[in-house]
């Protein structure tokens, strides 16, 4: 896009998101509902003008008289324009998530969020003893996953991978009124199994990349070596809450630990080479993305979606 | 308690207190990236550094190569490896604050091109929330096509923003301009005062100043599956130390 004036910039890529979340074509109408919803009120006339605009421009296609769909140059645009307020948006977009995930810790019931991942069927079995390799050792976030094959978001021949997104314990301290905030990702060196010290960070505020994503893919972790040595570095999230209520926090987690999540990694001020925040207490937690960056490790390059949608728990311990 | 990690802002703010470059002499102290790369591939990175200068995609045209073995402020290259030091973009930082003009560094990210003209910044890490270079990990990650732009100029770069006052306009342009002639070339745009530069906000009051990266020339390398290691913003250098890529 190319607009002078930024609110007409502003919509038109709110149309984009709209109708890259969406599964099916979309119409003006319920576009300008969906908008209204977001905070931008249109009249579905308006709507109709930036769907003819982003036509013309390539972004949109009609389907018939069933609504729009987003082409591939769409997509594209939505992850590239207005870079000033796609700053941050990694966690708003998991935060929608922790409102979601209803999970009781005491009786370990409801919904979870979760992270899909899928490879190529040939693939399968490399990618569980990779996964497998890491719940094992205890680094991720959640004792197991699950394997899906119908979910429309996944290509023939491929095999979806389900495994809980850390965003769920944000969503159960929220839900037990404990304000919480994601804070940073970070690489997290460990010596003869233990944790000693962030070797880097990012804070979620302050990117349009996902951090651990780019840890990753910049080679910057090694799951495999932590596991087969007890040397090497793991990824983690750490989260913020006030430091009163850090009694309430480990009570939570010690719930959740009898239901096989394992955390936490840390709690306290000024731990593991985290920036002190007067008056409040980081949660060190590892994350899910440690089995995906055990299996890219291997080789295996595989799509995942970080926070793809809430699902039912026992839907992932049923496998 | 163990010590907090530096956020790279606090970095820059150090080393470019220590810079004493001069664009119009040539001559003083520069802040430097270090890129690893085997020894077999020497050849194959000139001709690559060159093309990346002569095409304008880079800080600047300085270069010192490290042998094997070598040191360079207390960092050995290891064996069957060559280390190439080139100007990192927060000289920049340092030359302005010589001049009395204080600069917030914002952040590094991936800039678009379109008929080799800057269009807008795609992606972005600002310096605040990160403890190492941006640019760094941005030039693994299949985001950039410098390549391209030399080919077509249409593509990915890698660039960094920073802001400053807007009462320092005049000694900016003054400084651009001196800049502009000498082996530190590497401003891409400056921005209105109150207004945002390539899609990024600046502060009330302030203007913002775009510079490439020095990670360019080897986020072109990566691109075509040579293998590279950046150890970006590595420290600081007396310029006589390097010299212009042509020379090689």
């Amino acid at each position: 896009m190319r607009e002078t004036d930024p609110g007409t910039e502003r919509k038109c890529l709110e149309i984009l998101r709209i109708l890259r979340d969406s599964r099916d074509p979309m119409g003006a109408k319920h576009l300008s509902e969906r908008m209204a919803e977001q905070g931008f009120v249109l009249s579905d006339r308006a709507v109709q003008y930036y769907l003819h605009h982003l036509d013309e421009l390539g972004f949109t296609r009609k389907i018939g008289n069933r609504g729009r769909v987003l082409t591939n140059l769409g997509i594209s645009e939505s992850e590239s324009a207005l870079v000033g307020d796609r700053i941050g948006f990694v966690i708003s977009k998991l935060e929608r998530l922790a409102f979601r995930s209803t999970l009781n810790p005491v009786t370990c019931t409801g919904d979870v969020a979760y992270n899909l991942s899928f490879v190529k069927n040939e693939e399968l079995d490399a990618v569980r003893s990779a996964f497998d390799e890491v719940v094992s050792a205890d680094i991720g976030f959640f004792g197991t996953y699950a394997e899906t094959e119908n979910d429309p978001r996944i290509p023939k021949g491929h095999t979806g991978f389900i495994t809980v997104c850390s965003i769920t314990m944000d969503g159960i301290f929220q839900h037990n009124g404990i304000p919480v905030r994601m804070a940073y990702g970070g690489c997290l060196n460990h010596i003869h199994h233990k944790p000693e010290g962030f070797h880097q960070l990012i804070g979620y505020k302050g990117t349009t990349l996902d951090p651990l994503q780019l840890f990753l893919s910049a080679e910057m972790a090694s799951i495999g070596r932590l596991i087969q040595s007890g040397d090497g570095v793991a990824l983690a999230n750490i989260r913020n809450i006030p430091s009163t209520a850090v009694i309430k926090a480990e009570e939570i987690m010690c719930e959740l630990r009898k239901n096989d999540f394992h955390l936490p990694v840390a709690v306290g001020s000024g731990i593991l080479n985290v920036p002190i925040d007067p008056y409040q207490s980081s949660i060190v937690i590892y994350s899910g993305m440690n089995l995906i960056g055990r299996a890219y490790e291997c080789g295996i390059r595989m799509k995942t979606e970080i926070g793809a949608g809430t699902i039912p728990i026992s839907r992932i311990i049923s496998g | 308690m163990d010590p907090p990690l530096k956020f790279i802002h606090n970095q820059i703010v150090e080393y470019s207190m220590q810079v004493t470059y001069n664009p119009l002499e040539n001559e003083g102290t520069v802040v430097y990236n270090l890129f690893l790369t085997p020894e077999t591939e020497r050849e194959y990175a000139i001709q690559t550094i060159r093309r990346v200068a002569a095409a304008g995609i880079t800080v600047g045209d300085m270069v010192r190569f490290i042998e094997p073995g070598e040191t360079v402020e207390g960092y050995t290259v290891p064996n069957g490896m060559i280390g190439i030091c080139t100007l990192c973009s927060i000289t920049l930082d340092g030359i302005l604050l010589r001049r009395g003009i204080v600069t917030n560094p914002i952040g590094g990210g991936v800039i678009e091109v379109e008929s080799n003209l800057p269009r807008r910044f795609t992606h972005m890490i600002l310096y605040e929330s990160t403890t190492f270079d941006p640019l760094q990990v941005m030039a693994s990650q299949d985001l950039t096509s410098v390549n391209q732009v030399m080919r077509q100029g249409d593509g990915f770069i890698l660039g960094n923003v920073r802001e400053c006052h807007m009462e320092a306009e005049n000694i900016l342009a003054e400084v651009l301009d001196e800049c502009a002639d000498s082996h530190f070339s590497g401003i891409l745009e400056v921005g209105m005062p109150n207004a945002s530069i390539l899609g990024v906000p600046v502060s009330p009051q302030y203007l913002g100043v775009v510079a490439l990266g020095g990670t360019n020339p080897f986020a072109a390398m990566k691109e075509e599956g040579h293998p590279v290691t950046t150890l970006a913003i590595k420290g600081l250098m007396d310029s006589s130390l390097m010299e212009p890529i042509s020379h090689f």
